[in-house]
């Protein structure tokens, strides 16, 4: 039997163009609603208690998920909606700008969706969504220690995670 | 030796093995848990240790066969060495590693989840020393195994003071 493998975090991070903290916050959100995570770096304008936030923040996904995929006026044929597609596959809504910042999203297969907040000026941001949710499954899904479906907080991911996004253009 | 298994797969199946002995089958006895646990180790480290010693000639002693352990038999299991290894030339040998590939990712709660006692901190600490500490029977039953079957009885416990290094004290019986 041999074990074979790098530990290399695939796939590599995009370069980092600009430096300093650009990211305003996260949420990482499982299929059921559950607020995995939620890291904070910089908010100063808190509108809704806690359990508020994380629930309109995901309702509001779930609709703009649904809203954007029905009004796709290109594909002829529409599969499910629900069942699970790789990112980028059908219509997937993946980012919307106001003028005070930008949300980006990503949904796995599985139904993580990994919410990113930064300045409105941050370019596309998929390939770093790609980063993080390979960054937890390697720190948190392959923790031996976490139960899936709880809300999570490991030492690695956290350090991790704020290196990549200190980096973030 | 040209079929492969993915170290996620494996890594996944000895999470689990452990938290079933734990919470399932040895529920309240985390000592039988931890026996049987290593028994398993035992019987892989007994069976892989004949694999890798296939074309070799009998070792001529106890440092030998350690020395075995700590180079090819670790490279076969992790891709790496031991990266020290001490000994008391009297029977103990200490074999340490300092990134261990199965606690590599492993990362205790720091939120304190249980609000109604009051949980000082020592006791959550003694309860993640007890959790990780549960996944060390299996690589330390894999040493025993090996040792056993290279004719040297001995006993194996592990010592994590501190992570992510971890030491594996090897007594060999006299």
């Amino acid at each position: 039997m041999q074990f074979f493998g790098g530990s290399e975090i695939s796939p590599l991070p995009p370069l980092p163009t600009a430096s300093g903290n650009n990211a305003h916050m996260m949420y990482v959100f499982n299929r059921n609603g559950v607020c995995l995570l939620y890291r904070e770096w910089n908010r100063p304008l808190r509108t809704l208690n806690a359990q508020q936030d994380h629930k309109l923040m995901f309702g509001l996904l779930f609709s703009l998920k649904s809203l954007t995929a029905k009004m796709d006026p290109t594909s002829v044929e529409k599969g499910n909606l629900g069942v699970p597609q790789l990112p980028g596959q059908g219509c997937s809504f993946h980012s919307f700008r106001t003028n005070t910042y930008k949300l980006s999203f990503m949904e796995s297969p599985s139904g993580i969706k990994i919410i990113l907040v930064t300045h409105p000026g941050t370019g596309d941001l998929r390939e770093s969504l790609k980063y993080i949710y390979n960054l937890y499954v390697e720190y948190v899904v392959k923790n031996p220690l976490y139960s899936p479906g709880t809300p999570f907080r490991s030492e690695l991911f956290d350090k991790a995670l704020d290196q990549y996004v200190r980096g973030l253009g | 030796m040209g079929r492969e298994v993915s170290e996620s797969c494996v890594e996944s199946l000895l999470t689990e093995m452990v938290s079933s002995y734990c919470t399932r089958f040895y529920a309240d006895k985390p000592d039988l848990a931890a026996r049987r646990i290593e028994a398993i180790g035992y019987q892989v480290g007994h069976q892989l240790s004949e694999r890798y010693t296939m074309e070799r000639p009998r070792f001529s002693d106890h440092l030998e066969a350690i020395k075995f352990i700590c180079k090819d038999f670790w490279s076969e299991l992790f891709k790496k060495q031991i990266d020290n290894l001490k000994t008391n030339h009297r029977g103990t040998f200490v074999l340490q590693d300092n990134k261990f590939r199965w606690l590599s990712r492993m990362s205790v709660d720091p939120s304190p989840e249980n609000t109604g006692s009051a949980q000082d901190p020592s006791t959550d600490e003694n309860k993640a020393a007890q959790a990780t500490s549960m996944h060390l029977y299996f690589p330390c039953g894999i040493i025993r195994g090996a040792l056993s079957n290279l004719g040297i009885p001995c006993a194996v416990s592990a010592d994590i003071s501190n992570l992510p290094a971890c030491s594996f004290v090897v007594r060999i019986k006299a």
